[in-house]
């Protein structure tokens, strides 16, 4: 069996995606009925000080972060998958090409003075951030380490 | 803070401005995207793969390969237990076209179109040749083939071996995890050759008998080893009634070119080599036996020596007698793990100049033979003088 991986844009004309990156997971409350579809997670700000660093606030909490170039890029990949005449065939297309990323390592800040509440509270009302504190209060307790598990890819994957 | 531009979407997160700020939504099309897949690259890589010169090769049931023209790379899949909101380009719903355009115009400026659970990476890994070797042995070219060849208006000759898979290149990049060139090389280390389309090796008795016939022929007219005429000898062969195709194919085998010319000489280790085999075939010979019988089969002109045999045959001393037997590293496994398993299964203490050869060919990527050794063997030297001992770990 073969695939092939194709490609239908050059490097140069490849589309840039982008990856944003923070520990733990952001929840909708348990009672929110609606489509998550455009859904307002946060807002990601890239402050005026000289380090360059970026903000991102989900709900009553901040976390600070930057911008990482990726030593090696990742591509994405869409698996195509059609019916010829004599059967199923299979192919990986590249649609885009991530090369940075912003990463929010840090322990989340709890936001409490008046001027960034009207920011958050936007969101109040669909997320539940008393379920999402004790996730974080978790993640700080593992000393904020990534979790990584590696395994082999069986070929079935891409089928 | 003021909004950027009109842009959005993963532009407007790399290129957002100090002091500026985006509000992050879920995409109209947010949800699992199975079919979305994340795979890290080097440099190199991703230059091979935007040049559309890169396949994933293997059958439904073993872990994929990702082959390039040159190498081989396992795909290991790294989870990640962070949240990596993945954010596509403006405007771009993979998928479902629909709902874009249905909401393009309250679009929310950068979306998240998927959670990913992780990435794919890339290990490079030595070539999976022990199939090509396994499923082209199954079924050598024989003396039967030849006839079927020579007389192939003969609709009545199935003797059962017409039943047995044949493997075009096409099949072989289908079912053997290599890249092309590894291939390429695997079928060349073989001595396989192509006929009628399909690849085979040449069944040993088969190439015996082509092999005598030749040096025959050289005797018969004062051909030198070194020396030979392609076109003389393919002639000469095809006479003998050997198909044109199998009689270059000897040369090749046994031989090897003389510097851009159409000359060829034939090697004295290789030809050398296969005699002792017909030899010993599954036996263990006294080696003063052996050597007296191979000296009789080596053709005037070819000097036969016992290092020529290395990484062929082994030797072993029962009381005060040497016997020798065939132990080719030819047939051993070209993983590692394997390759030490057998040969400590075989034998379980090993003196450097016995081992060397059974490990020569063993190319691993990012480790050594000092690496190797340390990873699957114990080194023990009984003296400070004594040559080091290697046994299993």
């Amino acid at each position: 069996m073969e695939i092939r991986v194709k490609c239908r844009c050059g490097e140069e004309e490849c589309s840039q995606w982008a990856i944003v990156e923070l520990q733990g997971v952001v929840e909708t409350q348990a009672s929110f009925q609606g489509s998550i579809q455009n859904l307002e997670i946060g807002r990601l700000c890239h402050s005026d000080s000289s380090q360059g660093t970026y903000t991102f606030t989900v709900g009553y909490h901040e976390l600070a972060g930057s911008k990482v170039t990726l030593k090696k890029p990742l591509l994405v990949l869409k698996k195509l998958q059609f019916d010829e005449v004599s059967g199923k065939a299979t192919e990986l297309e590249v649609v885009g090409i991530i090369r940075t990323k912003i990463l929010f390592k840090t322990r989340p800040k709890p936001l409490i003075s008046g001027n960034n509440l009207s920011l958050s509270l936007s969101l109040c009302s669909v997320l539940d951030w008393n379920k999402l504190k004790p996730l974080y209060c978790f993640i700080i307790s593992s000393s904020f380490r990534v979790f990584k598990a590696i395994k082999l890819c069986s070929l079935c994957l891409f089928f | 803070m003021e909004e950027i531009g009109r842009t959005g979407g993963a532009e407007a997160v790399i290129n957002l401005k100090s002091g500026s700020s985006v509000p992050i939504s879920y995409h109209p099309c947010f949800g699992p995207h199975e079919d979305l897949l994340l795979l890290e690259a080097d440099d190199k890589l991703v230059s091979d793969i935007f040049h559309e010169r890169v396949t994933l090769r293997g059958l439904p049931d073993e872990d994929a390969v990702l082959c390039t023209e040159s190498k081989t790379y396992a795909i290991k899949f790294v989870g990640n237990s962070n949240s990596m909101f993945l954010i596509p380009p403006p405007s771009i719903c993979p998928g479902d076209a629909q709902v874009s355009d249905t909401n393009n115009n309250d679009n929310p400026l950068v979306s998240v179109l998927k959670i990913v659970p992780g990435n794919m990476e890339l290990v490079e890994v030595s070539p999976r040749l022990d199939k090509l070797k396994e499923i082209l042995l199954a079924n050598p070219f024989g003396a039967g083939d030849v006839e079927a060849m020579m007389d192939v208006d003969d609709d009545l000759d199935h003797n059962g071996k017409r039943d047995l898979a044949l493997y075009t290149w096409s099949d072989l990049v289908n079912t053997v995890q290599a890249s092309d060139e590894e291939l390429r090389n695997g079928l060349q280390s073989l001595s396989a050759i192509e006929i009628d389309g399909y690849w085979r090796v040449i069944d040993e008795n088969y190439l015996d008998v082509i092999l005598r016939m030749l040096l025959h022929n050289c005797v018969l007219k004062d051909w030198s080893f070194d020396d030979l005429d392609e076109d003389e000898v393919v002639d000469a062969l095809v006479a003998d009634e050997f198909p044109s195709q199998l009689a270059s194919h000897c040369l090749r085998v046994f031989g090897s070119k003389v510097n851009e010319t159409d000359k060829w000489k034939l090697e004295p280790r290789l030809v050398c080599l296969h005699f002792a085999r017909q030899i010993l075939r599954e036996e263990k010979m006294r080696l003063e036996s052996f050597m007296e019988e191979w000296k009789k089969k080596i053709p005037d002109g070819m000097e036969e020596r016992f290092e020529m045999l290395e990484g062929e045959v082994l030797t072993e001393k029962i009381g005060i007698e040497t016997r020798v037997y065939i132990f080719s590293v030819r047939s051993l496994p070209s993983t590692p793990a394997e390759r030490f398993s057998v040969l400590f299964k075989h034998r379980s203490k090993w003196e450097w100049k016995d081992l060397e050869p059974y490990l020569r060919d063993l190319h691993v990527p990012r480790l050594s033979m000092e690496g190797l050794l340390l990873k699957y063997t114990r080194r023990a030297q009984p003296k400070a003088d004594a040559p080091p001992v290697f046994s299993a770990r």
